[in-house]
């Protein structure tokens, strides 16, 4: 009967997936660093180039996330090392997209699956997951 | 126990990141600016734009027509903005395919299956006006 609940629960609000990263930079610029924006840049500016990441990880038993496929990451850390290495300043009008977010409800099949799994001595059930980021690279001209 | 442990070290052992970028110069007269945003100059608009170039990764490396950022901006973006009289293109959109190390590695395994790859940009052609 719990599990009917359950499901019946899940079933309601799992046709919904969501993905947050955290804020990026902000204007006037605050901080060092590399700047960060999906809209333009706040300073006139020179563009130097154009950078696509994509980010590969696992979701393990639909609660872990391994590897890169978090927008956090693939933002501040490989696009902004990139951007940095490209000799750039800042990157503006970034473009993100998860590829294939989990539902609430896949997260939980997954998770019951994995139990099923562990007690007959197989693995955890797995999902691929892709984030891919592109940016305008920039530097300042003041 | 084993089997998870074993299946989480795997795993993070697959997991990475694929960084494809494009270096452009800055514009001198006569050469075409790019940019994925506005600008204030004011402008003439000649025409939108979408290349595209599509090709397969022989033996899993071996990107035969270009089909990376930089032949699509470089050879194909470019030239055509040239041929239509624009001085630059705005709002540019791009996507490029891009393969995991792992898919790479099994393209060469596999070497007579090619991988697909393509490069798609699009964009708004502008004049310069004064």
């Amino acid at each position: 009967m719990r599990l009917i609940s359950l499901t019946l629960a899940l079933a309601v609000t799992g046709c919904n997936a969501t993905v947050h990263g955290s804020r990026l930079s902000n204007v006037p610029i605050d901080t060092g660093g590399i700047f960060l924006s999906t809209g333009g840049a706040p300073k006139p500016f020179r563009s130097i180039g154009f950078v696509q990441v994509r980010g590969y990880g696992v979701e393990i038993a639909g609660m872990a996330d391994v590897g890169n496929s978090y927008l956090d990451g693939t933002i501040r850390g490989s696009l902004a090392a990139e951007a940095a290495r490209m000799g750039g300043q800042g990157v503006i009008n970034i473009e993100f997209e998860d590829e294939n977010p989990s539902t609430d409800l896949e997260r939980a099949q997954r998770a019951m699956g994995s139990f099923s799994n562990l007690l007959s001595g197989r693995g955890p059930e797995t999902k691929d997951r892709y984030v891919t980021v592109t940016g305008e690279v920039i530097q300042f001209l003041e | 126990m084993r089997t998870l442990l074993l299946t989480l070290s795997m795993l993070s052992f697959t997991a990475c990141t694929v960084v494809n970028t494009v270096t452009l110069p800055t514009p001198a007269p006569g050469e075409v600016f790019v940019t994925a945003g506005d600008i204030a100059q004011p402008h003439e608009v000649l025409g939108l734009i979408q290349v595209q170039r599509s090709g397969v990764l022989l033996f899993g490396l071996i990107d035969v027509v270009g089909t990376d950022l930089e032949a699509g901006f470089k050879e194909a973006l470019m030239p055509e903005v040239k041929k239509m009289g624009g001085d630059g293109v705005v709002r540019v959109r791009y996507h490029m395919t891009q393969y995991t190390p792992w898919a790479h590695a099994l393209g060469v395994i596999f070497f007579f299956i090619p991988l697909p790859s393509q490069v798609v940009i699009t964009g708004q052609v502008v004049k310069l006006r004064g």
